[in-house]
């Protein structure tokens, strides 16, 4: 128990550097970015407009003392983090003076709710149906499942996602392909507003879905082929053990552990957003946000977003691998 | 069972996420049951989604929130608005204005008077007292959106009564109206009695807005993707019902950045108007649906916006200060080829430094062309060539005809509307002797510089769309004349490149104006050597190729003492035609073509190029207002 102890403190310890380091750098590459928000801000207000020279050159030294910008670099890393440690990620710069942390909160909870159940789906379909056919190697319909898999699995996600727009949107129109919900159902808490989130979900969940079962598929079908020449397996079947408890007990069981540690990067990796199924399917979420943000040169916002992936990331893994020995025993924590 | 049961968890784990998304907002949006299609009008906004949906604050400068949601094109309202088409009853409106500016005589005053009987969308009157708040608040708070543009040139702002505002500038400025003038937006008057209430106007969301507009808001994404207006019941009470009632209850602008989506959602009925697609696209849409069209009735469809894409030199770098060497570029290319790549040939060209679009081809384009045909271009070395081709923008239709058929129109007045006038025929052998004259040397792998030096250079061009097929179009012409040209697809053109001068060469644009009026103060006054900065530091807009001379500097001059509707103002502009023809600091391609397509399955009455040019169709503009008061549903009559 020390030992574990122990082990847990020096993972935590490596979180903590971890996350340092990622912020660190986070900062540094959203404030090297050739992008300046107060161009783009200036662009957005003087580009369609009769403002003098005199004027502009007005505009650009208040948002540049608006945003720090006239205090070094350094300075600006020390406020960053004095902030950071009471909990403060300071103001979006092109959202001006709304805290960053306000617009990712916003858009989180839209590109979570949709990337877990189109990540658990496909892991869950995935896994199964590749554990099923590792196992059933002379089933047709598992071996017509593997050749599908293997068919879907090369062709790029943005390829999916467009493919399903034009056939559900355009061909056989029966399915929406932008937005969140439908604007004539008010946001609330109601049975309508709940479906018609579903509703318009569907068609992104499913691209996604689609586009990552192959990989699932493929790994744990990998996985059980090797497990199933294992003596335990012969010797279970050989002692009349039901099939569905070897499959399901024995093989699956024990092919699982990588697959579940690529699960958990997986969903520590949501929060970095979907860009392109937002993009594809007008659907909200952090991804649309990260693209606004380093288009806009908005360093507190990239830095926002990147800050929670960081630390969602960091602490998937080292949830893994304090779950690791617990699962498996053949793990050491000295 | 379990994956059922699996799936149903997961489904409601959406369910939840999304909510809370939404709970957060809750409140924002009222109850609704439907927006009934006949009486909504569904609008493509080109802005992607609101950064920060829920703020309506416009007057605040990078605040995240959108603009052409509807909010400026519905809701605000200022003095004036100048159409950059032919407008309802000529392209000058008096908007809040009762009429137009009244200058004194040194230019240092303008008294407006105001109309009476304007009510914001909550009941309170519009009064004098608002636009001494809107210029007082935003001098008082830097960082507010038109605070530096009142900041450097009002004195003071007084309310003489409640209908008349006075106002005393810092200097003579003949054109301080601008600011109040609406092309795309302007100075959008603030509600006295919001504001003055609140304590930190930076930060204030400004949910709902209180406008001087025909529409309030009816509610909105909280994603940003898009927003919903609806009529207010006293839209009578406005400036704009002087031109009718507006046809649709609800208007509703929906942010959707996929082209494909764009095509899609009015293939299927739910949108009305696209704010711009792909030349492609736009074909394809048009072919398929018989219900939509574009600006005009036939090829190239496009509105062309008063903006002129151009070759721009860094005439602060050599040989790029030679006007030889600039007329030399411009006598390699060959416009009809640069049409085709960039907008499949439905581009509007335009040899001068003028836009084709709105009042300007019966301004300059027209009455220029006898002095273009004879115009001579001296090659420096005793021989002069008479360079114009009138005939090129017959020449792209005649290209496009096979294709198209129909579509193309054949009388020449309509050719020239809508493929341009002419353009500078493609030369090579007086492009070379005009390089030879400026000390360059032809050798086996190309061009060589006076220094002996292979001639080459980048041209800085846009990442994608049109400008970038243009960019580098432009670039393989001139390779192909024997420079070494690579094309750069630049992200930061408009952002850095141009205003630090980072460049040799770049497709962009420094010249854009009113459209529908031949002054040309709206780009020009920023062109004065003034403010010219020197290599290295950055260049206020939008005179991005740092050009100046003495005779520009007399013409802008001049304009600065000139009224703004005196006729003298006409001739200026065709002084400056001349002289940038002769200098050719840019090289003037086209109107920058917004391929706006409208969809008449629901709505109406919207303006065409053709029979009733009223307005601009390209609905992210605040001018598009006036679209509005024109709409009915389809199938109705004007006396429904």
């Amino acid at each position: 128990m020390r030992s574990y102890a122990f082990f847990a403190l020096k993972r935590l310890i490596q979180l903590a550097v971890v996350v340092f380091a990622g912020t660190s750098a986070a900062f540094l590459v959203a404030h090297f970015s050739p992008i300046s928000p107060v161009e783009t801000i200036i662009g957005r207000v003087s580009g369609q407009s009769s403002f003098s020279p005199a004027a502009i050159e007005s505009l650009r030294a208040t948002l540049t003392e608006l945003f720090g910008f006239d205090e070094p670099l350094w300075q600006q890393y020390l406020n960053f983090w004095s902030r950071f440690i009471r909990g403060d990620l300071g103001p979006s710069l092109i959202a001006f003076p709304t805290p960053a942390m306000e617009l990712v909160m916003r858009a989180l909870p839209w590109t979570v709710g949709l990337l877990t159940v189109a990540i658990v789906l496909a892991w869950l379909l995935g896994n199964i149906l590749g554990g099923l056919a590792g196992y059933y190697q002379n089933s047709r319909l598992l071996k017509g499942f593997g050749v599908i898999a293997i068919g879907i699995q090369p062709i790029p996600y943005y390829i999916t996602a467009f493919l399903m727009v034009v056939l559900f949107g355009y061909i056989w129109p029966v399915m929406p392909i932008s937005g969140g919900f439908a604007m004539e159902i008010r946001p609330a808490w109601t049975l309508d507003f709940i479906l018609t989130v579903l509703w318009h979900a569907l068609l992104p969940a499913a691209s996604l879905v689609l586009a990552g079962i192959g990989t699932w598929f493929l790994g744990m079908r990998a996985l059980v082929s090797n497990i199933v020449t294992e003596d335990y397996v012969t010797y279970a079947e050989l002692a009349g053990v039901r099939r569905g408890t070897i499959v399901g007990g024995y093989v699956i069981r024990n092919a699982l552990v990588p697959q579940l540690t690529a699960l958990a990067m997986a969903l520590g990796g949501i929060f970095s957003g979907t860009i392109i199924t937002e993009q594809v399917f007008s659907y909200p979420g952090l991804g649309t946000l990260l693209i606004r943000a380093v288009n806009g040169g908005d360093s507190g916002l990239v830095l926002a977003v990147s800050c929670v992936a960081v630390i969602a990331v960091a602490a998937a893994i080292f949830v893994i691998d304090l779950l690791h020995p617990l699962l498996d025993p053949r793990v050491k924590v000295g | 069972m379990r994956f059922t049961a699996l799936a149903t968890a997961s489904s409601l784990a959406l369910a939840a996420c999304a909510g809370a998304a939404i709970g957060q907002e809750e409140g924002a949006a009222p109850p609704i049951t439907e927006f009934p299609r006949d009486q909504t009008l569904i609008l493509q906004n080109p802005e992607p989604p609101a950064t920060n949906p829920p703020n309506f604050n416009i007057w605040v400068a990078g605040n995240g929130a959108g603009w052409s949601t509807g909010l400026h094109q519905l809701v605000m309202d200022t003095l004036w608005f100048i159409d950059p088409d032919e407008g309802l009853d000529g392209p000058l409106y008096n908007q809040l204005a009762a009429e137009t500016w009244q200058y004194n005589d040194d230019f240092t005053e303008m008294t407006v008077d105001l109309r009476e009987g304007i009510y914001w969308s909550d009941g309170e009157e519009f009064t004098a007292e608002d636009v001494v708040f809107t210029v007082e608040t935003q001098m008082e708070t830097p960082g507010m959106t038109w605070s530096a543009a009142f900041s450097d040139v009002v004195e003071t702002v007084e309310a003489v009564d409640d209908y008349t505002v006075r106002f005393t500038l810092q200097e003579p400025n003949s054109r301080f109206h601008a600011l109040f003038s609406v092309r795309w937006n302007g100075a959008w008057i603030m509600p006295e009695h919001v504001f003055s209430e609140v304590e930190d106007v930076m930060a204030f969301q400004f949910n709902p807005p209180v406008g001087l507009g025909p529409y309030t808001l009816h509610s909105f994404d909280p994603n940003g993707y898009w927003y919903a207006w609806e009529k207010r019941e006293d839209w009578d009470r406005t400036a704009l019902a002087e031109w009718g009632e507006p046809g649709p209850q609800y208007v509703i602008y929906r942010s959707i950045p996929t082209p494909d989506n764009r095509l899609i959602e009015m293939a299927n009925g739910n949108l009305d108007v696209i704010h711009d697609l792909t030349p492609e696209a736009t074909f394809s849409i048009i072919e398929d649906r018989e219900t939509a069209r574009g600006w005009f009735p036939g090829f190239p469809y496009a509105h062309p916006d008063p903006t002129l894409p151009m070759v721009i030199f860094n005439t602060q770098r050599a040989p790029f200060d030679d006007r030889r060497v600039r007329w030399a570029l411009a006598l390699m290319l060959d416009a009809r080829a640069i049409s085709m790549a960039s907008y499949r040939g439905a581009a509007t060209l335009s040899a001068i430094a003028m836009p084709p679009t709105g009042t300007h081809p019966d301004d300059y384009h027209a009455p220029m062309q006898d002095w273009l045909i004879d115009y001579e271009l001296d090659l420096g070395n005793g021989e002069t060539i008479q360079p114009y081709d009138p005939s090129i923008g017959s020449q792209i239709a005649e290209m496009v005809r096979p294709q198209f058929g129909e579509d193309v129109p054949t009388e020449e007045a309509a050719i020239q509307r809508a493929f341009g006038f002419g353009w500078w025929r493609q030369d090579l052998e007086a492009a070379a002797t005009l390089l030879e004259a400026a000390g360059f040397t032809e050798g086996r792998g190309g061009w060589m510089t006076p220094e002996g030096e292979p001639f080459e250079f980048e041209v800085n061009t846009f990442t994608d769309g049109v400008i970038n097929r243009m960019g580098t179009m432009i670039a393989q012409q001139w390779t192909q004349a024997g420079i070494e040209v690579t094309p750069v697809a630049d992200p930061q053109i408009f952002a850095s490149t141009l205003p630090l001068g980072d460049y040799d060469v770049a497709t962009a644009w420094s010249i854009e104006t009113w459209g529908g009026d031949p002054d040309l103060s709206y780009f020009l006054d920023s062109w004065h050597s003034d403010f010219v900065v020197e290599p290295g530091e950055r260049q206020p807009a939008r005179n991005w190729q740092r050009w100046s001379s003495p005779a520009l500097d007399g013409i802008i001059e001049e304009v600065r003492t000139t009224e703004f509707t005196d006729p003298r103002n006409l001739e200026l502009g065709r002084d400056f035609v001349r002289l940038m023809v002769d200098e050719m600091p840019v090289i003037p391609m086209m109107a920058y073509n917004v391929f706006s397509v409208y969809d008449t399955e629901y709505w109406e009455g919207f303006p065409t190029a053709e029979e009733r040019p009223y307005a601009n169709i390209v609905n992210n503009w605040a001018n598009s207002k006036y679209i509005f008061t024109q709409l009915r549903p389809a199938g109705q009559t004007e006396g429904d």
